[in-house]
């Protein structure tokens, strides 16, 4: 798979990050995350399935997420995703930790040009 | 994992798999919408998706620790494969289980004599001060020291702590009330003894400070060996009077069972008592005493080594006269232990031995799992296809042949536990042997372990990676129309089997020279007459035979009544049998000037009565034989053998000549040697032959001697009419043996007849294995090429072209391997004649016997396959796959 310059990788921890915003607004299944976060993003970001389900599993494993069986838009059976409280927490700390990052590397990069 | 957790793990998985099975629809349906039709939009959905399995299973891993649950999952898996196919894994198991139980049970005796466990407390620190003897070939450096020796160097306290003194090899006497009189083997001690070694009695006391002193010297402290024997466990034993070589001994303790030293089995213990006589120069020349020390605080091995050469030099030239080149040696406790035991070179050659078996039986397995995994080529390409990792598929194979190695040292641990039944049944031919137990202790299950990993690592590490490189393509596709099987593979097979050729080739003349040469020195001639000869051995005590006069008294007494004994035709008393050792003495020639000190002679010293020479068998060369008539009133005379003339007189008369023997508390009277006597081998065990010399019982009574009677009938039919004449002479007196003199032979051979044996079996163990390595590599790939055999006569080939083709490859491994293991074999005699003393490994006719028996084995494991393969119907052949 060739690589896009146009599309870079994710740091580690983004994707779970993205994860945990896009479902506090509303409980999703895996195929509507992947297209919220798509729409979202204005198709600036592509998450793959690949990532995504091994990240689904770890999110559960460490409580921040919690699961129940449900139905798809089509009526199909599948799992639905939801923020834990903890998920909530932990999703507060990240983004502010981000943000502290973010402003880091812009004023970095705001000095850099002059 | 409980089985709760399992199943809820379970239903977790199952969960993801309805998720991701409906992402997949949901996208499909999507497609659909915008037009696709339905069969290419779920096709593309799929694809876009990715490997399911995969993102499966690595969602899974978020879950498991460490990837235990996936090994388990090989586990498993490994299972079910090998109880799908019986006979490989039969196979397998069984040459793995050959090669760890000889392995294990050959460790067994490793674990029991070269770890011993050490009494006391920190033997670590204890070590052996002994006197090395730059003149002796064998263990020059792990002699007794004397009692003068032991006396300046035990004042050195700066490098030991203390050290204690023990003449481990007296024989005395043991009777008391209720007790028949027994001859038995016991060490004097220092008092200090036990507590150097930080060991304290089971029952009683030890000895304590002065009880070395004459008068206080009558206690003794049991082995627990003779309390269970001979008091039966009696715990009131302690304060008991018993007579020691007829004197009366008060039993202060018992020792605790544990107390073993390897090697040295005294049965019970005595002060050792050392008086102004032990202190002089002429005491230097007895050298009975194993010093046990314990190193000063701080102080490291090498200081003592370095603070005991200085000593050692000290009494060389304070001394030079009986000193000589002699000098003064430490080792530590378990190291001069299993030194002087002498042990170590057979284990070591043993040990090689069954590791070289390892090697074959380990072969052979690769062998079956390369065999094995070219059958599972398509199933391991599709596994790879469906996105399992090089490594994953490596791992899988290597767990097969982990639980096949376990499995195998699971059995082999089984055959382990009889073959050490059998070992230790044959390691009893003497006491010290007999002493140490050999069990299937903590070291010997760690050591079967380890082997299993190893071997697990070394019969499929190989065939895993080989089988790893599988291109997915090509194997999917060719698959069977293959003609033969790749290039590779048979690289790898020619290697094992060549390999395996090579070592068993190795091995078979290594074992056969080594078996040669001790059944050389077994049928050796020894120079004196053994059969219808009967043994005794007696030690006449200083309580009752004080002086020498009472000892020629009683010596002749003895003979008298010995030869009355109906059967016996003529008797006589020796210090040594022949054959069984000796005792090595200095001396000096009249009129020869020594350069100096260094060069002193030696010769070995025997005394004997007249009749010895008859009654052995010796036949004289020159001069005259000992009579009567040379007693303690005429001048001293000695006989001399060949050997001695020929090294100290080369080879030129010596009769007439004058020599003095440095022996301890003998008259320093010169000795005129009036006859040679023909050779007498030193050892039955070995070939040598020492310079010696007789000199005459009468002349020079010795308390400890042999009785030799030459019989007309069955030497041990009358052992009880001779315990009969001597108790009539003195009814305290025990016999220390009664044996035939090729009884005495027979015992002298120690391990030797066990040590042929053990490498005899694994020798032909090793050629069954290759062969059966063989037979199945070369029938594997006869069965490999029945296609192209197929072909072959499809067009017109015969069948003795088709056999001879089998033939000749497999002719061409043999050569190949037999051609490595002759040379690896080549230097192996100077090796063996090296480390094995007194060997003499004889012939070179054992290099190509073992050759021809080797490619004859070879051929015949060919010929089976060979002749299947002409039986290839070409039809079937062709339509088979």
């Amino acid at each position: 798979m060739a690589k896009d310059s146009d599309r870079r990788d994710l740091f580690p921890g983004a994707l779970e990050l993205m994860i945990l915003q896009s479902l506090r607004l509303r409980p999703m299944h895996g195929y509507a995350l992947v297209k919220h976060i798509k729409q979202v993003s204005g198709d600036l970001l592509q998450v793959e399935e690949g990532s995504l389900y091994p990240a689904l599993q770890r999110l559960l494993r460490e409580g921040l997420l919690d699961s129940e069986a449900g139905t798809s838009a089509k009526g199909r059976p599948t799992r639905i995703y939801r923020v834990t409280d903890a998920g909530l927490r932990h999703l507060e700390q990240e983004v502010s930790s981000f943000e502290k990052m973010f402003a880091g590397i812009t004023r970095v990069l705001a000095v850099a040009k002059t | 994992m409980t089985f709760l957790s399992k199943l809820f793990r379970r239903r977790r998985y199952d969960d993801l798999t309805v998720s991701i099975r409906e992402h997949i629809a949901e996208r499909a349906d999507e497609l659909v919408g915008e037009g696709m039709p339905r069969a290419e939009a779920e096709q593309t959905a799929r694809r876009a998706f990715g490997n399911v399995g995969l993102v499966e299973q690595r969602s899974r891993e978020v879950w498991q620790w460490p990837t235990a649950e996936s090994v388990f999952a090989d586990i498993r898996f490994a299972l079910r494969q090998l109880i799908k196919s019986p006979g490989f894994t039969i196979t397998a198991v069984v040459t793995l289980a050959l090669g760890i139980a000889v392995n294990a049970t050959m460790f067994s005796m490793v674990s029991a004599f070269l770890l011993p466990h050490l009494p006391g407390r920190d033997p670590q620190s204890m070590v052996v001060v002994s006197s090395v003897n730059p003149d002796s070939q064998f263990q020059p450096d792990a002699n007794p020291a004397s009692a003068p020796n032991y006396l300046a160097w035990s004042k050195d306290t700066r490098v030991f702590s203390a050290m204690a003194a023990a003449d481990e090899y007296r024989t005395g006497s043991l009777a008391g009330k209720g007790l028949q009189p027994e001859a038995l083997t016991y060490a004097a001690v220092s008092p200090n003894y036990f507590p150097v070694f930080g060991v304290s009695p089971a029952l009683g006391r030890a000895f304590v400070a002065g009880e070395d002193q004459p008068g206080r010297d009558h206690v003794l402290v049991l082995s627990h060996g003779l309390w269970e024997r001979r008091f039966g466990s009696d715990a009131s034993v302690v304060g008991r009077v018993v007579r020691l070589n007829r004197e009366d001994y008060v039993v202060a303790g018992v020792m605790p069972a544990d107390f073993r030293l390897l090697g040295f089995t005294p049965q019970l213990w005595t002060p050792l008592t050392l008086t102004a006589s032990d202190a002089t120069a002429d005491a230097r020349k007895n050298r009975s005493l194993y010093l046990f020390a314990r190193l000063a605080p701080g102080i490291k091995l090498e200081q003592a080594r370095v603070q005991m050469r200085m000593l050692g030099q000290q009494a060389q030239q304070d001394y030079p006269a009986i000193e000589g080149r002699w000098g003064a040696a430490v080792r530590t406790l378990p190291d001069f232990l299993i030194y002087n035991f002498g042990i170590g070179t057979a284990l070591a050659v043993i040990m090689t031995v069954v590791g070289f078996v390892l090697f074959i039986a380990c072969a052979n397995v690769a062998g079956l799992l390369l065999t094995r995994a070219v059958g599972r080529q398509k199933e391991l390409a599709i596994r790879m296809s469906l996105g399992a990792t090089r490594v994953r598929v490596v791992r899988q194979l290597l767990t097969e042949g982990v639980v096949i190695a376990l499995l195998g040292g699971g059995v082999g641990l089984f055959l382990t536990y009889f073959g050490i039944r059998v070992i230790s049944a044959g390691l009893s031919f003497n006491d010290a042997i007999a002493d140490v137990k050999i069990s299937l202790d903590t070291n010997v299950l760690i050591f079967a372990a380890v082997v299993s990993l190893v071997s697990a690592v070394l019969s499929s590490v190989a065939p895993a990676l080989k089988a790893s490189r599988t291109e997915i393509n090509t194997d999917l596709k060719s698959e069977g129309r293959g003609a033969s099987s790749g290039r590779a593979h048979n690289r790898m097979r020619v290697f094992l089997v060549g390999g395996e050729i090579a070592l068993a080739l190795f091995l078979l003349i290594g074992s056969c020279l080594l078996i040669r040469g001790v059944s050389l020195i077994e049928h050796q001639k020894l120079g004196f007459n053994h059969d219808h000869l009967l043994t005794a051995g007696l030690v006449l005590d200083k309580a009752r035979y004080a002086d020498s006069s009472k000892q020629i008294q009683f010596v002749r007494g003895l003979i008298e009544r010995a030869r009355q004994i109906p059967g016996v035709e003529k008797v006589a008393v020796a210090s040594d049998l022949p054959a069984s050792g000796l005792n090595s003495v200095t001396f000096h020639i009249k009129g020869q000037t020594e350069a100096h000190s260094n060069d002193q002679h030696t010769v070995a010293d025997v005394v004997v009565t007249p009749e010895y020479f008859e009654v052995a068998g010796v036949p004289l060369l020159r001069g005259r034989l000992f009579t009567g008539r040379d007693d303690a009133t005429a001048p001293h005379v000695v006989l001399v053998n060949q050997e001695f003339v020929h090294k100290y007189f080369q080879d030129r008369d010596p009769l007439g000549k004058q020599i003095q023997l440095d022996v301890a508390r003998a008259s320093p009277a010169w000795s005129e040697i009036v006859g040679v006597v023909s050779d007498v081998k030193s050892y039955s065990e070995d070939a040598r032959v020492d310079p010696e010399v007789f000199e005459a019982y009468l002349q020079r009574p010795v308390a400890s001697f042999s009785l030799m009677l030459r019989s007309t009938v069955e030497p041990k039919s009358l052992a009880s009419s001779l315990r009969q004449a001597i108790a009539q002479l003195d009814r305290e007196l025990p016999l220390l043996r009664v044996m035939s003199m090729d009884d005495v032979i027979e015992a002298q051979k120690n391990g030797d007849p066990l040590f042929t044996k053990l490498l005899g079996t694994f020798a032909i163990l090793a050629l069954i294995l290759s062969a059966i390595g063989i037979y199945g590599l070369i029938a594997y790939s006869v069965g490999q090429r029945t296609h192209e055999i197929g072909i072959r006569l499809a067009l017109g080939a015969k069948a003795s072209d088709i056999s001879r083709m089998i033939l000749r490859d497999g002719f061409k491994v043999a050569a190949i391997g037999s051609a490595i293991g002759l040379l690896m074999a080549l230097p192996l005699p100077k090796l063996f004649e090296s480390i094995f003393h007194g060997l003499v490994v004889g012939g070179p006719e054992v290099y190509p016997v073992v050759l021809a028996v080797m490619l004859i084995v070879a051929f015949c494991a060919t010929f089976g396959p060979a002749r299947r393969a002409v039986h290839v119907d070409p039809t079937t052949a062709l339509r088979n796959e």
